[in-house]
Protein backbone atom coordinates (compact mmCIF):
# COMPACT_ATOMS: atom_id res chain seq x y z
CA UNK A 1 0.00 0.00 0.00
CA UNK A 2 2.83 2.48 1.05
CA UNK A 3 4.81 1.44 -1.58
CA UNK A 4 2.13 2.45 -4.47
CA UNK A 5 1.67 5.71 -2.60
CA UNK A 6 5.50 6.38 -2.71
CA UNK A 7 5.49 5.04 -6.59
CA UNK A 8 2.72 7.74 -7.21
CA UNK A 9 4.38 10.15 -5.34
CA UNK A 10 7.33 10.01 -6.77
CA UNK A 11 5.43 10.05 -10.42
CA UNK A 12 3.42 12.96 -9.38
CA UNK A 13 7.22 14.91 -8.36
CA UNK A 14 8.43 14.06 -11.61
CA UNK A 15 5.60 15.09 -13.72
CA UNK A 16 5.34 18.18 -12.18
CA UNK A 17 8.61 18.76 -12.44
CA UNK A 18 8.23 17.85 -16.16
CA UNK A 19 5.52 20.63 -16.61
CA UNK A 20 7.04 23.35 -14.84
CA UNK A 21 10.18 22.66 -17.02
CA UNK A 22 8.00 23.77 -20.07
CA UNK A 23 6.23 26.09 -18.54
CA UNK A 24 8.56 28.33 -17.40
CA UNK A 25 9.58 29.94 -20.17
CA UNK A 26 6.26 30.80 -21.58
CA UNK A 27 5.16 32.15 -18.74
CA UNK A 28 8.93 34.50 -18.65
CA UNK A 29 7.69 35.38 -21.83
CA UNK A 30 4.24 36.28 -21.15
CA UNK A 31 5.94 38.55 -17.59
CA UNK A 32 8.59 39.92 -19.73
CA UNK A 33 6.02 41.28 -22.06
CA UNK A 34 6.05 45.51 -21.99
CA UNK A 35 2.17 46.81 -22.89
CA UNK A 36 3.20 49.79 -24.31
CA UNK A 37 6.07 48.13 -26.64
CA UNK A 38 3.08 45.51 -27.25
CA UNK A 39 1.09 48.15 -28.43
CA UNK A 40 3.32 50.30 -30.22
CA UNK A 41 4.39 47.19 -32.23
CA UNK A 42 1.60 46.11 -33.35
CA UNK A 43 -0.84 48.32 -33.69
CA UNK A 44 0.40 52.28 -33.25
CA UNK A 45 3.58 52.45 -34.90
CA UNK A 46 2.52 52.28 -38.96
CA UNK A 47 6.08 51.14 -39.63
CA UNK A 48 6.56 48.61 -37.13
CA UNK A 49 3.11 47.57 -37.01
CA UNK A 50 2.91 47.12 -40.73
CA UNK A 51 6.20 44.52 -40.71
CA UNK A 52 4.98 42.55 -37.47
CA UNK A 53 1.27 42.05 -38.99
CA UNK A 54 3.03 40.72 -42.46
CA UNK A 55 5.46 38.61 -41.44
CA UNK A 56 2.62 37.11 -38.69
CA UNK A 57 0.46 36.28 -41.47
CA UNK A 58 3.51 35.56 -43.78
CA UNK A 59 4.00 32.80 -41.17
CA UNK A 60 0.69 31.27 -40.61
CA UNK A 61 0.33 31.49 -44.43
CA UNK A 62 3.26 29.91 -45.84
CA UNK A 63 3.27 26.93 -42.93
CA UNK A 64 -0.53 26.24 -43.51
CA UNK A 65 0.62 25.81 -47.33
CA UNK A 66 3.39 23.57 -46.44
CA UNK A 67 1.03 21.51 -44.25
CA UNK A 68 -1.53 21.37 -46.99
CA UNK A 69 1.35 20.11 -49.60
CA UNK A 70 2.60 17.79 -47.09
CA UNK A 71 -0.59 16.17 -46.80
CA UNK A 72 -1.61 15.85 -50.14
CA UNK A 73 1.99 13.75 -50.87
CA UNK A 74 1.62 12.07 -47.10
CA UNK A 75 -1.25 10.42 -47.18
CA UNK A 76 -0.14 8.62 -50.72
CA UNK A 77 3.10 7.96 -49.55
CA UNK A 78 2.64 6.56 -45.92
CA UNK A 79 -0.31 4.14 -48.04
CA UNK A 80 2.57 3.09 -49.81
CA UNK A 81 5.08 2.72 -47.06
CA UNK A 82 2.95 0.83 -44.92
CA UNK A 83 1.01 -1.39 -47.42
CA UNK A 84 3.49 -2.47 -49.39
CA UNK A 85 6.88 -4.52 -49.26
CA UNK A 86 9.51 -3.67 -51.41
CA UNK A 87 13.44 -3.94 -51.64
CA UNK A 88 15.25 -0.86 -49.98
CA UNK A 89 11.89 0.18 -47.92
CA UNK A 90 14.11 0.65 -45.06
CA UNK A 91 16.79 2.88 -47.08
CA UNK A 92 13.82 5.27 -48.09
CA UNK A 93 12.27 5.13 -44.55
CA UNK A 94 16.22 6.29 -43.60
CA UNK A 95 15.91 8.98 -46.29
CA UNK A 96 12.56 10.23 -45.17
CA UNK A 97 14.01 11.15 -41.77
CA UNK A 98 16.94 12.69 -42.50
CA UNK A 99 15.82 16.42 -42.21
CA UNK A 100 15.08 15.29 -38.51
CA UNK A 101 19.17 14.53 -38.34
CA UNK A 102 20.19 17.76 -39.89
CA UNK A 103 21.07 21.00 -38.55
CA UNK A 104 18.13 23.45 -40.08
CA UNK A 105 21.27 25.52 -41.82
CA UNK A 106 22.61 22.69 -43.34
CA UNK A 107 19.08 21.92 -45.08
CA UNK A 108 18.82 25.20 -45.96
CA UNK A 109 22.12 25.13 -48.31
CA UNK A 110 20.76 21.50 -49.20
CA UNK A 111 17.59 23.13 -50.58
CA UNK A 112 19.58 25.80 -52.70
CA UNK A 113 21.55 23.13 -53.22
CA UNK A 114 18.70 21.41 -55.14
CA UNK A 115 16.07 23.79 -56.11
CA UNK A 116 17.61 27.32 -56.10
CA UNK A 117 18.30 29.62 -59.30
CA UNK A 118 21.88 27.65 -59.85
CA UNK A 119 20.60 24.36 -58.32
CA UNK A 120 20.24 21.09 -59.73
CA UNK A 121 16.81 20.98 -60.28
CA UNK A 122 17.04 25.01 -60.50
CA UNK A 123 16.57 25.30 -64.34
CA UNK A 124 13.30 22.83 -64.01
CA UNK A 125 11.52 24.91 -61.36
CA UNK A 126 12.42 28.39 -63.62
CA UNK A 127 10.50 27.32 -66.02
CA UNK A 128 7.19 27.04 -64.03
CA UNK A 129 7.79 30.44 -62.76
CA UNK A 130 9.25 29.30 -58.82
CA UNK A 131 12.15 30.71 -57.66
CA UNK A 132 12.78 29.76 -54.10
CA UNK A 133 15.52 32.60 -53.04
CA UNK A 134 13.94 34.71 -51.53
CA UNK A 135 10.32 33.87 -52.30
CA UNK A 136 7.12 32.93 -50.39
CA UNK A 137 7.81 29.79 -52.25
CA UNK A 138 11.29 29.32 -50.82
CA UNK A 139 10.06 29.77 -47.08
CA UNK A 140 7.09 26.91 -48.34
CA UNK A 141 10.05 24.94 -49.26
CA UNK A 142 12.19 25.25 -46.38
CA UNK A 143 9.33 24.79 -44.21
CA UNK A 144 8.22 21.32 -46.38
CA UNK A 145 11.75 19.61 -46.15
CA UNK A 146 12.42 20.12 -42.16
CA UNK A 147 8.25 19.07 -41.56
CA UNK A 148 8.31 16.13 -44.00
CA UNK A 149 9.66 13.22 -41.53
CA UNK A 150 7.04 14.50 -38.99
CA UNK A 151 4.27 14.22 -41.15
CA UNK A 152 5.25 10.85 -42.77
CA UNK A 153 6.06 9.25 -39.78
CA UNK A 154 2.41 10.36 -37.94
CA UNK A 155 0.22 9.63 -40.91
CA UNK A 156 2.78 5.95 -41.02
CA UNK A 157 1.47 5.53 -37.13
CA UNK A 158 -2.06 6.02 -38.36
CA UNK A 159 -2.11 3.80 -41.13
CA UNK A 160 -0.37 0.93 -38.91
CA UNK A 161 -2.87 1.11 -36.46
CA UNK A 162 -5.87 0.30 -38.85
CA UNK A 163 -6.51 -3.23 -38.89
CA UNK A 164 -5.98 -4.24 -42.48
CA UNK A 165 -8.64 -7.11 -42.11
CA UNK A 166 -11.26 -4.40 -42.20
CA UNK A 167 -10.05 -3.26 -45.80
CA UNK A 168 -9.77 -7.17 -46.91
CA UNK A 169 -13.90 -7.43 -45.99
CA UNK A 170 -14.80 -4.38 -47.90
CA UNK A 171 -12.89 -5.80 -50.68
CA UNK A 172 -14.90 -9.18 -50.17
CA UNK A 173 -18.05 -7.12 -50.48
CA UNK A 174 -16.97 -5.71 -53.41
CA UNK A 175 -15.29 -2.71 -53.14
CA UNK A 176 -12.08 -1.86 -55.22
CA UNK A 177 -8.97 -0.36 -54.20
CA UNK A 178 -10.00 3.13 -54.44
CA UNK A 179 -13.86 2.73 -52.74
CA UNK A 180 -11.86 0.89 -49.84
CA UNK A 181 -9.52 3.63 -49.88
CA UNK A 182 -12.48 6.59 -49.63
CA UNK A 183 -15.07 4.63 -47.73
CA UNK A 184 -12.53 2.66 -44.61
CA UNK A 185 -9.25 3.73 -45.09
CA UNK A 186 -9.38 7.42 -45.04
CA UNK A 187 -12.06 7.88 -42.66
CA UNK A 188 -10.36 5.75 -40.42
CA UNK A 189 -7.27 8.02 -40.88
CA UNK A 190 -8.54 11.35 -40.15
CA UNK A 191 -7.67 12.03 -36.79
CA UNK A 192 -4.19 11.00 -38.10
CA UNK A 193 -4.37 13.71 -41.13
CA UNK A 194 -5.56 16.41 -37.97
CA UNK A 195 -2.50 15.11 -36.07
CA UNK A 196 -0.04 15.23 -38.72
CA UNK A 197 -1.07 18.18 -40.00
CA UNK A 198 -0.96 20.42 -36.87
CA UNK A 199 2.36 18.89 -35.91
CA UNK A 200 3.89 19.99 -39.19
CA UNK A 201 2.36 23.27 -38.88
CA UNK A 202 3.90 23.35 -36.01
CA UNK A 203 7.20 22.29 -36.72
CA UNK A 204 6.88 24.69 -39.83
CA UNK A 205 5.96 28.16 -37.68
CA UNK A 206 9.16 26.94 -35.30
CA UNK A 207 11.23 26.53 -38.45
CA UNK A 208 14.17 29.36 -38.58
CA UNK A 209 17.76 28.32 -39.92
CA UNK A 210 16.62 27.33 -43.27
CA UNK A 211 14.06 29.96 -43.94
CA UNK A 212 17.44 32.55 -43.23
CA UNK A 213 19.76 30.69 -45.84
CA UNK A 214 16.53 30.02 -48.35
CA UNK A 215 14.49 32.89 -48.00
CA UNK A 216 15.36 36.12 -45.56
CA UNK A 217 13.09 37.93 -47.53
CA UNK A 218 9.76 37.92 -47.01
CA UNK A 219 10.00 38.02 -43.25
CA UNK A 220 8.86 35.35 -41.19
CA UNK A 221 8.55 35.68 -37.39
CA UNK A 222 11.17 34.13 -36.85
CA UNK A 223 13.37 36.12 -38.97
CA UNK A 224 11.81 39.15 -37.55
CA UNK A 225 12.19 38.31 -34.28
CA UNK A 226 16.22 37.84 -34.89
CA UNK A 227 16.58 41.17 -36.49
CA UNK A 228 14.76 42.97 -33.99
CA UNK A 229 16.73 41.20 -31.00
CA UNK A 230 19.54 42.57 -32.89
CA UNK A 231 18.68 45.80 -33.69
CA UNK A 232 16.14 46.88 -31.38
CA UNK A 233 16.78 44.91 -28.47
CA UNK A 234 14.82 42.20 -26.31
CA UNK A 235 11.48 44.08 -25.50
CA UNK A 236 10.66 44.49 -29.12
CA UNK A 237 11.66 40.62 -29.90
CA UNK A 238 9.40 39.79 -26.93
CA UNK A 239 6.83 41.32 -28.05
CA UNK A 240 6.86 39.87 -31.62
CA UNK A 241 7.17 36.15 -29.90
CA UNK A 242 4.56 36.72 -27.41
CA UNK A 243 2.03 36.91 -30.30
CA UNK A 244 3.23 34.06 -31.93
CA UNK A 245 3.35 31.85 -28.98
CA UNK A 246 -0.47 33.20 -27.69
CA UNK A 247 -1.13 32.27 -31.25
CA UNK A 248 0.02 28.77 -31.81
CA UNK A 249 -1.41 28.03 -27.85
CA UNK A 250 -4.54 28.95 -28.94
CA UNK A 251 -4.68 27.05 -32.22
CA UNK A 252 -3.33 24.21 -30.57
CA UNK A 253 -6.07 23.92 -28.47
CA UNK A 254 -9.24 25.13 -30.03
CA UNK A 255 -7.71 21.84 -33.13
CA UNK A 256 -7.30 19.31 -29.93
CA UNK A 257 -10.65 20.02 -28.37
CA UNK A 258 -12.35 19.82 -31.82
CA UNK A 259 -10.47 16.45 -32.95
CA UNK A 260 -11.52 15.32 -29.40
CA UNK A 261 -15.34 15.49 -30.78
CA UNK B 1 -20.15 -24.86 -57.72
CA UNK B 2 -16.68 -23.79 -56.61
CA UNK B 3 -13.48 -25.62 -58.14
CA UNK B 4 -10.24 -25.53 -56.64
CA UNK B 5 -7.68 -27.42 -58.53
CA UNK B 6 -3.84 -27.97 -57.93
CA UNK B 7 -3.69 -24.89 -56.21
CA UNK B 8 -0.17 -24.16 -54.60
CA UNK B 9 0.23 -21.23 -52.66
CA UNK B 10 3.90 -19.59 -51.25
CA UNK B 11 4.24 -17.24 -48.25
CA UNK B 12 7.55 -17.33 -47.23
CA UNK B 13 8.59 -20.75 -45.81
CA UNK B 14 5.23 -21.86 -45.54
CA UNK B 15 3.72 -23.59 -48.26
CA UNK B 16 -0.22 -24.45 -48.97
CA UNK B 17 -1.77 -27.83 -51.36
CA UNK B 18 -5.30 -28.34 -52.42
CA UNK B 19 -5.19 -30.82 -55.49
CA UNK B 20 -8.90 -31.10 -56.21
CA UNK B 21 -11.47 -29.39 -53.88
CA UNK B 22 -15.34 -28.93 -54.97
CA UNK B 23 -17.72 -27.39 -52.82
CA UNK B 24 -21.42 -27.60 -54.09
CA UNK B 25 -24.06 -24.91 -54.67
CA UNK B 26 -25.42 -24.65 -51.35
CA UNK B 27 -23.00 -26.81 -49.48
CA UNK B 28 -21.82 -25.95 -45.92
CA UNK B 29 -18.18 -26.73 -46.08
CA UNK B 30 -16.30 -27.18 -42.45
CA UNK B 31 -12.43 -26.82 -42.56
CA UNK B 32 -10.82 -27.78 -39.32
CA UNK B 33 -7.35 -28.41 -38.68
CA UNK B 34 -4.88 -27.68 -36.05
CA UNK B 35 -3.71 -23.87 -35.48
CA UNK B 36 -1.07 -22.78 -38.05
CA UNK B 37 -1.37 -25.35 -40.56
CA UNK B 38 -3.13 -22.74 -43.02
CA UNK B 39 -6.89 -22.52 -42.86
CA UNK B 40 -6.84 -18.80 -42.83
CA UNK B 41 -4.07 -18.64 -45.76
CA UNK B 42 -6.63 -20.51 -47.68
CA UNK B 43 -9.71 -18.92 -46.97
CA UNK B 44 -7.59 -15.37 -48.48
CA UNK B 45 -6.43 -17.37 -51.15
CA UNK B 46 -10.28 -17.97 -52.15
CA UNK B 47 -10.97 -14.45 -51.53
CA UNK B 48 -7.93 -12.77 -53.84
CA UNK B 49 -5.73 -10.99 -51.09
CA UNK B 50 -3.28 -14.12 -51.61
CA UNK B 51 -1.99 -15.09 -54.98
CA UNK B 52 -1.32 -18.69 -55.89
CA UNK B 53 1.74 -19.60 -57.34
CA UNK B 54 -0.60 -22.37 -59.46
CA UNK B 55 -3.75 -23.77 -59.97
CA UNK B 56 -7.26 -22.63 -60.68
CA UNK B 57 -10.00 -20.96 -58.43
CA UNK B 58 -13.36 -21.37 -60.63
CA UNK B 59 -17.01 -20.58 -59.60
CA UNK B 60 -19.39 -22.59 -62.24
CA UNK B 61 -16.71 -22.74 -65.03
CA UNK B 62 -15.74 -18.99 -64.42
CA UNK B 63 -12.18 -19.02 -63.86
CA UNK B 64 -11.85 -16.43 -61.17
CA UNK B 65 -8.40 -16.94 -60.54
CA UNK B 66 -6.86 -13.93 -61.52
CA UNK B 67 -9.75 -11.42 -60.19
CA UNK B 68 -8.97 -9.25 -57.64
CA UNK B 69 -10.98 -9.72 -54.55
CA UNK B 70 -14.03 -7.26 -55.35
CA UNK B 71 -15.02 -8.88 -58.67
CA UNK B 72 -15.16 -12.79 -56.84
CA UNK B 73 -18.71 -12.57 -54.92
CA UNK B 74 -16.94 -14.52 -51.92
CA UNK B 75 -17.64 -12.71 -48.62
CA UNK B 76 -15.64 -12.98 -46.14
CA UNK B 77 -16.72 -12.68 -42.12
CA UNK B 78 -12.98 -12.44 -40.53
CA UNK B 79 -12.37 -13.86 -36.86
CA UNK B 80 -12.78 -10.33 -34.95
CA UNK B 81 -15.97 -9.95 -37.71
CA UNK B 82 -14.14 -6.51 -39.17
CA UNK B 83 -17.17 -4.27 -38.57
CA UNK B 84 -16.51 -0.97 -39.98
CA UNK B 85 -15.72 0.91 -36.67
CA UNK B 86 -16.80 4.39 -38.25
CA UNK B 87 -20.38 3.51 -39.43
CA UNK B 88 -23.39 2.62 -37.98
CA UNK B 89 -25.00 -0.77 -38.15
CA UNK B 90 -27.05 0.04 -40.49
CA UNK B 91 -24.40 1.67 -42.52
CA UNK B 92 -22.43 -1.83 -42.25
CA UNK B 93 -25.07 -4.32 -43.61
CA UNK B 94 -25.88 -1.72 -46.46
CA UNK B 95 -22.09 -1.29 -47.15
CA UNK B 96 -21.82 -4.04 -50.24
CA UNK B 97 -24.99 -2.79 -51.28
CA UNK B 98 -24.38 0.79 -51.57
CA UNK B 99 -20.93 -0.16 -53.12
CA UNK B 100 -23.08 -1.57 -56.05
CA UNK B 101 -24.97 2.10 -56.54
CA UNK B 102 -28.38 -0.24 -55.60
CA UNK B 103 -31.20 2.49 -55.11
CA UNK B 104 -31.50 4.03 -51.66
CA UNK B 105 -35.20 2.32 -51.18
CA UNK B 106 -34.83 -0.55 -52.11
CA UNK B 107 -31.15 -0.52 -49.68
CA UNK B 108 -33.50 0.01 -46.78
CA UNK B 109 -36.03 -2.54 -47.54
CA UNK B 110 -33.18 -5.28 -47.47
CA UNK B 111 -31.24 -4.18 -44.54
CA UNK B 112 -34.49 -3.55 -42.57
CA UNK B 113 -35.08 -7.38 -44.14
CA UNK B 114 -31.92 -8.53 -42.79
CA UNK B 115 -31.64 -7.20 -39.82
CA UNK B 116 -35.25 -8.88 -38.59
CA UNK B 117 -33.82 -11.77 -39.68
CA UNK B 118 -30.84 -11.88 -37.79
CA UNK B 119 -32.75 -10.34 -34.82
CA UNK B 120 -30.56 -6.81 -35.04
CA UNK B 121 -33.48 -4.79 -35.88
CA UNK B 122 -32.99 -2.84 -32.86
CA UNK B 123 -29.51 -2.41 -32.99
CA UNK B 124 -29.56 -0.75 -36.39
CA UNK B 125 -28.53 2.40 -35.11
CA UNK B 126 -25.64 1.35 -32.83
CA UNK B 127 -21.78 1.54 -33.51
CA UNK B 128 -19.62 -1.32 -33.89
CA UNK B 129 -17.95 -0.84 -30.25
CA UNK B 130 -21.21 -0.98 -28.53
CA UNK B 131 -22.56 -4.25 -29.39
CA UNK B 132 -21.90 -7.59 -27.77
CA UNK B 133 -19.76 -10.90 -29.36
CA UNK B 134 -23.29 -12.39 -30.25
CA UNK B 135 -24.66 -9.18 -32.21
CA UNK B 136 -21.58 -8.31 -33.86
CA UNK B 137 -21.51 -11.71 -35.02
CA UNK B 138 -24.77 -10.98 -36.47
CA UNK B 139 -24.10 -7.91 -37.90
CA UNK B 140 -21.43 -9.44 -39.95
CA UNK B 141 -23.43 -12.30 -41.11
CA UNK B 142 -25.92 -9.33 -42.12
CA UNK B 143 -23.33 -7.47 -43.99
CA UNK B 144 -22.20 -10.65 -45.82
CA UNK B 145 -25.04 -12.37 -46.88
CA UNK B 146 -27.34 -9.28 -48.20
CA UNK B 147 -25.10 -8.91 -51.30
CA UNK B 148 -26.21 -12.77 -52.06
CA UNK B 149 -22.57 -13.85 -52.11
CA UNK B 150 -21.60 -16.71 -54.25
CA UNK B 151 -19.78 -17.96 -50.99
CA UNK B 152 -19.53 -17.09 -47.23
CA UNK B 153 -15.97 -17.52 -45.72
CA UNK B 154 -16.26 -17.56 -42.28
CA UNK B 155 -12.60 -17.26 -40.19
CA UNK B 156 -12.88 -18.88 -36.69
CA UNK B 157 -15.95 -17.04 -36.80
CA UNK B 158 -17.18 -18.79 -33.07
CA UNK B 159 -13.81 -17.98 -31.50
CA UNK B 160 -14.28 -15.12 -29.55
CA UNK B 161 -17.60 -16.34 -28.11
CA UNK B 162 -18.08 -17.92 -24.43
CA UNK B 163 -20.05 -20.99 -24.68
CA UNK B 164 -23.46 -20.06 -23.83
CA UNK B 165 -22.86 -17.47 -27.27
CA UNK B 166 -21.49 -20.38 -29.02
CA UNK B 167 -24.51 -23.02 -28.62
CA UNK B 168 -26.98 -20.26 -29.36
CA UNK B 169 -25.00 -19.11 -32.50
CA UNK B 170 -24.93 -22.51 -33.70
CA UNK B 171 -28.52 -23.11 -33.64
CA UNK B 172 -29.25 -19.51 -35.08
CA UNK B 173 -26.50 -20.19 -38.03
CA UNK B 174 -28.60 -23.89 -38.75
CA UNK B 175 -31.99 -21.95 -38.76
CA UNK B 176 -30.67 -19.37 -40.97
CA UNK B 177 -29.26 -21.96 -43.27
CA UNK B 178 -32.70 -23.34 -43.86
CA UNK B 179 -34.45 -19.83 -44.05
CA UNK B 180 -31.98 -18.31 -46.76
CA UNK B 181 -29.60 -21.47 -47.91
CA UNK B 182 -26.44 -20.38 -49.19
CA UNK B 183 -22.74 -21.70 -49.60
CA UNK B 184 -20.29 -21.88 -47.09
CA UNK B 185 -16.75 -22.19 -46.23
CA UNK B 186 -16.48 -22.57 -42.47
CA UNK B 187 -13.13 -22.76 -40.62
CA UNK B 188 -12.41 -23.99 -37.28
CA UNK B 189 -10.82 -26.40 -35.16
CA UNK B 190 -13.78 -27.17 -32.98
CA UNK B 191 -15.20 -30.73 -33.68
CA UNK B 192 -18.55 -29.76 -32.00
CA UNK B 193 -18.97 -26.93 -34.63
CA UNK B 194 -17.95 -29.17 -37.33
CA UNK B 195 -20.36 -31.55 -36.55
CA UNK B 196 -22.96 -29.63 -36.17
CA UNK B 197 -22.95 -27.65 -38.98
CA UNK B 198 -21.45 -29.83 -42.08
CA UNK B 199 -22.28 -31.27 -45.16
CA UNK B 200 -18.90 -32.11 -45.57
CA UNK B 201 -15.54 -31.70 -43.60
CA UNK B 202 -12.31 -31.20 -45.08
CA UNK B 203 -9.00 -31.72 -42.92
CA UNK B 204 -6.17 -29.87 -43.62
CA UNK B 205 -2.91 -30.58 -42.00
CA UNK B 206 0.63 -28.60 -42.23
CA UNK B 207 -0.25 -26.90 -45.54
CA UNK B 208 -1.72 -29.65 -47.16
CA UNK B 209 -5.55 -31.32 -47.33
CA UNK B 210 -5.67 -34.53 -46.45
CA UNK B 211 -9.42 -35.37 -47.31
CA UNK B 212 -12.94 -34.46 -47.49
CA UNK B 213 -15.31 -36.58 -45.61
CA UNK B 214 -18.99 -36.71 -44.36
CA UNK B 215 -19.00 -36.34 -40.77
CA UNK B 216 -19.69 -39.79 -40.02
CA UNK B 217 -16.91 -40.68 -42.30
CA UNK B 218 -14.50 -37.87 -40.79
CA UNK B 219 -15.00 -39.12 -37.38
CA UNK B 220 -13.70 -42.40 -37.57
CA UNK B 221 -10.60 -40.99 -39.69
CA UNK B 222 -6.98 -40.92 -37.66
CA UNK B 223 -7.45 -36.95 -38.02
CA UNK B 224 -10.28 -37.01 -36.01
CA UNK B 225 -8.73 -39.40 -33.35
CA UNK B 226 -7.23 -36.34 -30.57
CA UNK B 227 -10.81 -34.70 -31.45
CA UNK B 228 -12.37 -37.88 -29.94
CA UNK B 229 -10.41 -38.68 -27.48
CA UNK B 230 -11.15 -35.53 -26.19
CA UNK B 231 -14.98 -35.95 -26.38
CA UNK B 232 -14.37 -39.40 -25.13
CA UNK B 233 -12.39 -38.08 -21.71
CA UNK B 234 -15.57 -36.11 -20.86
CA UNK B 235 -17.67 -38.84 -21.53
CA UNK B 236 -15.92 -41.16 -19.31
CA UNK B 237 -15.69 -38.66 -16.29
CA UNK B 238 -19.35 -37.76 -16.82
CA UNK B 239 -19.85 -41.38 -16.06
CA UNK B 240 -17.35 -41.98 -13.40
CA UNK B 241 -18.95 -39.27 -11.83
CA UNK B 242 -22.29 -41.22 -12.03
CA UNK B 243 -24.41 -38.27 -14.21
CA UNK B 244 -25.38 -40.05 -17.25
CA UNK B 245 -28.27 -38.35 -17.59
CA UNK B 246 -27.61 -34.28 -18.18
CA UNK B 247 -30.40 -32.57 -18.35
CA UNK B 248 -29.68 -29.69 -20.12
CA UNK B 249 -30.65 -26.31 -19.79
CA UNK B 250 -31.70 -23.93 -22.24
N1 LIG C 1 1.86 -13.06 -45.11
C1 LIG C 1 2.52 -14.16 -44.67
N2 LIG C 1 3.84 -14.31 -44.92
C2 LIG C 1 4.50 -15.39 -44.48
N3 LIG C 1 3.94 -16.39 -43.78
C3 LIG C 1 2.64 -16.31 -43.51
C4 LIG C 1 1.85 -15.18 -43.92
N4 LIG C 1 0.58 -15.36 -43.49
C5 LIG C 1 0.59 -16.54 -42.84
N5 LIG C 1 1.80 -17.11 -42.84
C6 LIG C 1 2.17 -18.40 -42.24
O1 LIG C 1 1.34 -19.40 -42.78
C7 LIG C 1 1.06 -20.37 -41.79
C8 LIG C 1 -0.41 -20.64 -41.73
O2 LIG C 1 -1.06 -19.54 -41.15
P1 LIG C 1 -2.64 -19.48 -40.99
O3 LIG C 1 -3.28 -19.75 -42.29
O4 LIG C 1 -2.95 -18.19 -40.36
O5 LIG C 1 -2.93 -20.65 -39.96
P2 LIG C 1 -4.34 -21.10 -39.37
O6 LIG C 1 -4.58 -22.48 -39.87
O7 LIG C 1 -4.19 -21.10 -37.88
O8 LIG C 1 -5.37 -20.13 -39.83
C9 LIG C 1 1.65 -19.88 -40.49
O9 LIG C 1 2.85 -20.59 -40.26
C10 LIG C 1 1.92 -18.42 -40.75
O10 LIG C 1 3.04 -18.03 -40.03
MG1 LIG D 1 -6.46 -18.68 -38.75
Amino acid sequence: MIKIEKFLLTLSIIASLGILFILTPIIALFIAVDPNTLVKTWFTDPLLSEQARNALLLTLEAAFTSSILLMIIGIPLSYFLTRYGFRGKNIVEAIIDIPLMIPHAVAGIMILLAYGRRGILGPLLSVTGIVIEDSFWGIVTAMMFVSFPIMIDTLKLGYLSIDESIELVARSMGANRLDTFVKITLPLLLPSIVAGFLLSWARAVSEVGAILIVAYYPKTMNVLVLEWFNSYGLKYAVSLSFVLVLFSLIVFILLKTVVKK
Amino acid sequence: MIEIKDLYVELGNFTLKIDNLIINENEYLVVMGPSGVGKTVFLHTLAGFIKPKKGVIRYNNIDLTMEPPEKRGFAIIPQDFGLFPHMTVYENIAFGLVIRKIDRNRIDELVKRYAELMEISHLLHRKPNTLSGGEKQRVALARALIIKPRIILLDEPFSNLDPSLRVKMLGFLKRLRKQLRFTAIHVTHDIIEALELADRIAYIHRGELKGVFTPSEFVNTQYAKPYMNELLLVYKRLKQLGIDNVNIVT
